[in-house]
């Protein structure tokens, strides 16, 4: 009952939302040398990497990389690809959503998730010279310095 | 003689491409989703903004707010072929339903259980996440009790299953969040579930 107990007690803890260093996403697939920067430190992406709000996530020449987003939001990443996500907030209860990200250069596809359906506008990608805001759908994105 | 319209060809192509291609440096297309519909994009910049609003037209990402152009097939497998071929499976949805005030599945519910742990096993490291509903009739603290007590019924039935989920979350939002809206004190089956995704 104690074990019980316990594990109910982390379990809590990981759903709550907003907390720092709390896991966004996983890496789903990977193809080739990629990797997570998180905090400055680059690790190797594996599937089951987790993602963190901050993360940079990179694909090396001939890589490529899949995460699902805990809103169900699934990005893909081509070769020579680098992407940091800047904020990802999902506490729907709270109406806490957001989820922005800025791309410096790859190929990129999303599948929008539940934050572009519940709140248009939150959901943005951020390139060298534009931004890209989502209202609930699938995009392809190539920025080329 | 058909060596110089080869040539010819390849050519007109190339210029062709000079021409098409140059705006192309950097940009993004709108892709229709899998049910079939789509959404939009807002693109902006210093020249302004630009509204995609059709699968596969396309706006530069230059800033400059120029007018949306169509991208085909080819160019699409061109530059986004990898990246397509890296998608993970999309998330998937269950509903399971509870007989009136308690945590006893419905029968046809029960029987869905294995449909979900085979859907689960297909997934590359499953995230899957457990959220508990009621209706309306009774107390919301006690609901919000209750949707607990179900959510964590059905990630019990997921762990002693066997299954290797790589991340479980488990979460109530007890009468707040009615599939069917309804007043206050209202019996509805369908408002009393669970939610399961697989990610």
């Amino acid at each position: 009952m104690r074990h019980g107990i316990t594990a109910f007690v982390l379990i809590l803890a990981l759903a709550l939302p907003g907390q720092a260093g709390e896991i966004i996403g996983f890496v789903k697939t990977v193809s080739g040398s990629a990797a997570v920067v998180d905090a400055g430190k680059a690790v190797p992406a594996k599937v089951g990497t987790p993602i963190k709000m901050g993360n940079t996530l990179q694909t090396g020449p001939g890589a490529s990389l899949g995460v699902t987003f805990k809103d169900n939001t699934v990005m893909s990443f081509g070769p020579d690809t680098e992407l940091t996500v800047d904020e990802y907030f999902y506490a729907p209860g709270a109406d806490k959503l957001k989820f922005s990200s800025s791309m410096s250069r790859g190929t990129l596809q999303v599948v929008s998730g539940v934050i572009a359906k519940l709140k248009p506008k939150a959901v943005t990608v951020k390139t060298p010279s534009a931004m890209i805001g989502c209202r609930g759908t699938r995009y392809l994105v190539k920025v080329d310095p | 003689m058909m060596n110089y319209f080869k040539t010819g060809g390849v050519i007109l192509a190339a210029l062709l491409c000079m021409a098409g291609c140059a705006t192309q440096k950097s940009y993004v297309v709108l892709m229709d989703n899998a049910d079939g519909t789509t959404g939009k994009l807002a693109v902006s910049g210093k020249g302004g903004e630009v509204l995609l609003d059709k699968p596969r037209t396309a706006a530069a990402l230059d800033g400059k707010a120029a007018a949306p152009f169509a991208v085909d097939e080819n160019a699409i497998k061109r530059d986004f072929g990898p990246a397509l071929a890296a998608q993970p499976i999309l998330p998937v949805s269950f509903l399971l339903y509870y007989k009136t005030g308690g945590t006893v599945l419905t029968d046809e519910s029960r029987s869905l259980i294995p449909v979900v742990l085979e859907a689960a096993g297909k997934y590359p490291a499953p995230d899957v996440s457990v959220i508990g509903h009621t209706d309306t009739l009774g107390d919301s603290a006690a609901n919000e009790v209750l949707a607990l007590q179900r959510a964590q019924g059905v990630a019990e039935i997921i762990r002693s299953a066997g299954l290797q989920v790589h991340d479980l979350t488990v979460a109530s939002h007890g009468e707040k969040n009615l599939l069917i809206p309804t007043p206050d004190n209202t019996d509805e089956p369908r408002n009393r579930r669970v939610e399961i995704t697989v990610r």
